[in-house]
């Protein structure tokens, strides 16, 4: 039997996710209540935001608009990883139950397999959230706008989303290896939360750490420079879709290498 | 006939921790750690041919669920060779499970919150099964059991013996040739275990499917298996005909008499007559376990005739339950 | 209640949680990137304005202040609602009522253990790393014991909320929207994001008229205040006090109330 093509999983995921979605309709309540909560929590990350301006004008030299506008990309780049990886925080859980044999018996990728059970619609909101602040950032610095642009924002801000998926699917690992390992995944949930601010606030050792240990430097700061000050744009903002996908490929590794070593040892 | 599966002298070893005991124990672990070497698979070898239903038995934590997830492909062997369908199953392991289906009683694999039918629509577009072959084993399926009414259902609704009936089907659906069943009726009721029996042995007739299948319910075993595996602490106990189990302690038989009179000086004179037999007594029954390596029961009958006025007679063959758990308890001579 | 049975379950939460050394490393290297993390981000917000003092608040009191906020943080979150909701969906929840102890007392009691570790592996270090860093910031005298009383009410409080937001998780499955919006709303509202200080006018009197504000910002502000004002501190200690009792009698009708709704739903 031969590898199965992109298109392949393409498909099942496709008709997964519909399904998935149908059945999720009928459960309105939780639907709401995950919404509203999802809301209120991007509501109170604003606040947060908004207040620490009204006390200072700038941080680093980066002004209110041009911080909003990380902010928004941020919040952009960090749809995909709820939309599509969330079964990442169950994962912890099938595994100590011993569950999670069961992904290990269809001929397709285990990986895809088990991410695929999981769709949050929730994320939705956060989208629609960020591309409000993004546009209305991108407006008030009065960046203008052109098709290139647009091009560079879609290629950047997957990138972006690559490197948060990959940090996801490293911490979610843990799991393989070590027990309660629920600190790890909502450590990195923690720190993803700083990904909105300029990576030049640090000390040249966590830049460092911040850029090439817990990359959180590329959900929002290398990639969106690009756009946001043309004129000096660093080397790795341009290299950032290339970190992404190595990022991601190890990342990838690392969580199937860890399924594998569990099922040598687990229940 | 063809080997489906060869399995050759393999083992399989695991590193376990060691816990210590107490708050000054576990203060201890934080610190140094030490492990043990524990052996689950120890030595096994067995071939089984295509269409034939083994029963894979052994204590909890004997080593069955090792040995399978070694021929399923999710675990290697520390040694020995393993060949299903002739590829190495932890090399090949997507397609090694093209060839497989897996069965958890109590874990579903099924879409939880999807129509059945839904979850059967994905899996043929995982397995690749073709309209018209999907469409085949629907309707052997509805000749089988009644499964209309389950089939827009979501899983998570169904009773416990509704969702096991699901996920056997679900098993069978892309037509594997060999079927693991882990446990496929615990928890469920005498009525619904009949019917999943039934519903297996019909799917191995049909479609000549190798189905392995663990279990502790020696029901599942009488009503399914020709042949069956008995593993102990990661060791091969007993490989062969379940009739010729019966035959390993001998051809034990028991003999059951109602007589008139008291029945326990009866069951005490009786037990005196022939000492090589156990003898009880009890609902008004004497039992007799023969050994028929040293008698027939039909000398022991007659010559309880000449003593006895006996009313009603009746010949009970030894369970396999009871010799599987013999087997457990003293392991094979 | 017997208080021998409730140290029994202490005791076994300690156990538990030391049998995972990784993650036991994992926490105390995490909170120290995340201490790394605020101290620059806010040098570089105060650096941006021209005086030392902000609304009253110099960087070491703001940095002392969001430091211990999260330590106190970590020592609190005891993932109650988490484990709620999780007992709730697999039905466990129907075994624990079972158990002759109350519930809410339970579940304290049982995570009580994972608290005393956290203290002395996450806060006590914390601490004592702050104390010696900032030189002197930090009073040490009676305001200690005060502090100590203060987060006593703290953690009563910091429960009662925890458990009020688990009953909720009774009513739907999306136990999730509800996990990730209590966190955010909590630490938001009780100055443990931001300083309440900062908190730019309508919003720092609703607050002051919540019962967020007693869990991190009334111990830090009376741990840093080495020279209290009798009546100022009776204040504040008195409002955790009224705080802690009302809490406490609306968590457990709560919770009474939702469990005979349940029952009778035959949920």
């Amino acid at each position: 039997m031969k590898r199965k093509s992109l298109g392949f999983y393409f498909r099942i995921y496709r008709k997964i996710l519909a399904q998935d979605l149908k059945s999720k309709m009928s459960y309105r309540a939780d639907f709401i209540i995950s919404t509203i909560g999802m809301i209120f929590t991007n509501v109170a990350g604003f606040i947060s935001f908004w207040i620490l301006f009204q006390n200072f004008p700038s941080i680093n030299g980066w002004g209110y608009y041009e911080m909003l506008f990380l902010y928004g990309f941020s919040l952009i780049a960090l749809t995909p990883v709820q939309c599509f990886f969330d079964n990442n925080w169950n994962l912890r859980m099938r595994v100590y139950s011993g569950d999670f044999i069961k992904y290990c018996f269809r001929p397709i990728n285990l990986f895809f397999y088990f991410q695929s059970e999981v769709f949050d619609i929730k994320g939705i909101g956060q989208f629609l959230f960020g591309l409000g602040t993004l546009i209305y950032s991108w407006n008030m610095l009065g960046l203008g706008f052109s098709a290139l642009m647009l091009l560079k924002m879609i290629v950047f801000l997957i990138s972006a989303s690559l490197v948060m998926i990959a940090l996801q699917n490293a911490a979610a690992s843990a799991c393989f290896w070590m027990q309660n390992s629920f600190f790890v995944l909502d450590f990195i949930n923690k720190m993803k939360d700083y990904a909105k601010y300029p990576v030049t606030i640090f000390s040249s050792i966590f830049r460092f750490i911040f850029t090439f240990v817990i990359p959180i430097a590329f959900i929002a700061y290398y990639p969106s420079l690009v756009i946001l000050r043309p004129d000096e744009v660093p080397l790795l903002s341009w290299l950032s879709p290339i970190v992404a996908l190595v990022f991601f490929f190890l990342s990838y590794k690392l969580w199937m290498f860890g399924a594998m070593k569990y099922n040598g040892t687990g229940a | 006939m063809s080997n489906i599966i060869e399995i050759k002298n393999i083992t399989k070893e695991f590193k376990v921790l060691n816990r210590r005991e107490g708050l000054k124990g576990s203060l201890k672990d934080l610190f140094s750690r030490d492990y043990k070497i524990v052996r689950a698979v120890d030595n096994i070898s067995m071939n089984i041919t295509q269409g034939e239903i083994v029963g894979y038995l052994g204590p909890n934590g004997a080593g069955k669920s090792t040995t399978i997830k070694m021929m399923t492909g999710i675990l290697e062997p520390t040694s020995g060779e393993i060949l299903v369908d002739g590829c190495i199953p932890y090399k090949n392991r997507t397609r090694n499970a093209q060839n497989i289906g897996v069965v958890f009683g109590q874990r579903t694999q099924l879409w939880w919150a999807l129509p059945l039918v839904e979850s059967f629509k994905i899996l043929k577009d995982i397995y690749g099964v073709t309209d018209k072959d999907y469409k085949d084993m629907l309707e052997l399926y509805q000749s089988l059991v009644d499964i209309e009414p389950l089939l827009h259902k979501p899983v998570r609704q169904m009773s416990l013996g509704q969702r096991t009936l699901s996920d056997i089907l679900a098993a069978f659906l892309h037509n594997p040739k060999i079927v693991f069943l882990d446990e496929p009726t615990i928890g469920l009721d005498v009525s619904m275990k009949a019917k999943i029996r039934t519903l297996i042995h019909a799917l191995n007739k049909e479609k000549n499917t190798t189905v392995i299948l663990t279990t502790h319910d020696m029901g599942d075993v009488d009503a399914l298996c020709r042949r069956i595996v008995i593993i102990d602490k990661g060791k091969m106990l007993y490989d062969n005909d379940i009739e010729h189990l019966k035959g390993f302690f001998g051809y034990y038989r028991t003999l059951k008499i109602r007589v008139s009179g008291s029945l326990s000086e009866t069951a005490e004179k009786i037990a005196a007559e022939f000492p090589e037999f156990s003898v009880s007594a009890n609902d008004e029954w004497i039992s007799v376990l023969v050994d028929e390596a040293k008698s027939t029961v039909m000398d022991v009958l007659s010559q309880l005739q000449k003593t006895y006025k006996i009313r009603d007679m009746q010949l009970e063959e030894i369970s396999t339950e009871e010799v599987i758990k013999k087997i457990y308890e003293e392991g094979v001579k | 209640m017997n208080i021998k049975r409730c140290f029994t379950l202490t005791r076994a939460g300690i156990i538990e949680s030391l049998q995972f050394r990784l993650s036991t490393l994992v926490v105390v290297a995490g909170n120290l990137l995340y201490l790394v993390v605020i101290y620059h981000l806010w040098q570089a917000i105060f650096a941006s304005v021209d005086t030392d003092v902000v609304n009253g608040m110099t960087f070491s009191d703001t940095l002392i202040y969001l430091v211990l906020a999260t330590a106190l943080f970590n020592f609190m979150e005891m993932y109650v609602v988490w484990e709620i909701g999780r007992r709730v969906q697999s039905g466990e929840i129907a075994l624990d009522l079972l158990k002759p102890m109350k519930y809410r007392s339970f579940l304290f009691w049982s995570y009580s253990g994972t608290a005393v570790t956290q203290f002395f592996f996450t806060f006590l270090p914390t601490f004592i790393v702050v104390t010696i860093v900032t030189n002197g910031a930090i009073p040490l005298g009676w305001n200690l014991l005060y502090f100590v009383i203060s987060v006593v009410f703290a953690v009563s409080i910091n429960y009662s909320i925890d458990f009020i937001t688990g009953t909720i998780c009774l009513y739907t499955e999306s136990i999730w929207g509800i996990n990730m919006m209590k966190p955010v709303i909590v630490l938001l509202l009780s100055g443990a994001t931001i300083p309440i200080a900062f908190f730019p006018e309508p919003f720092k009197t609703i607050v002051q008229y919540l019962p967020f504000q007693s869990i991190y910002n009334a111990p830090l502000s009376v741990l840093l205040d080495g020279n209290p004002e009798p009546a100022k501190l009776l204040t504040t200690l008195g409002i955790q006090l009224f705080w802690c009792v009302l809490m406490n009698i609306v968590s457990r009708v709560f919770w009474k109330i939702s469990l005979r709704q349940i029952t009778v739903n035959g949920g």
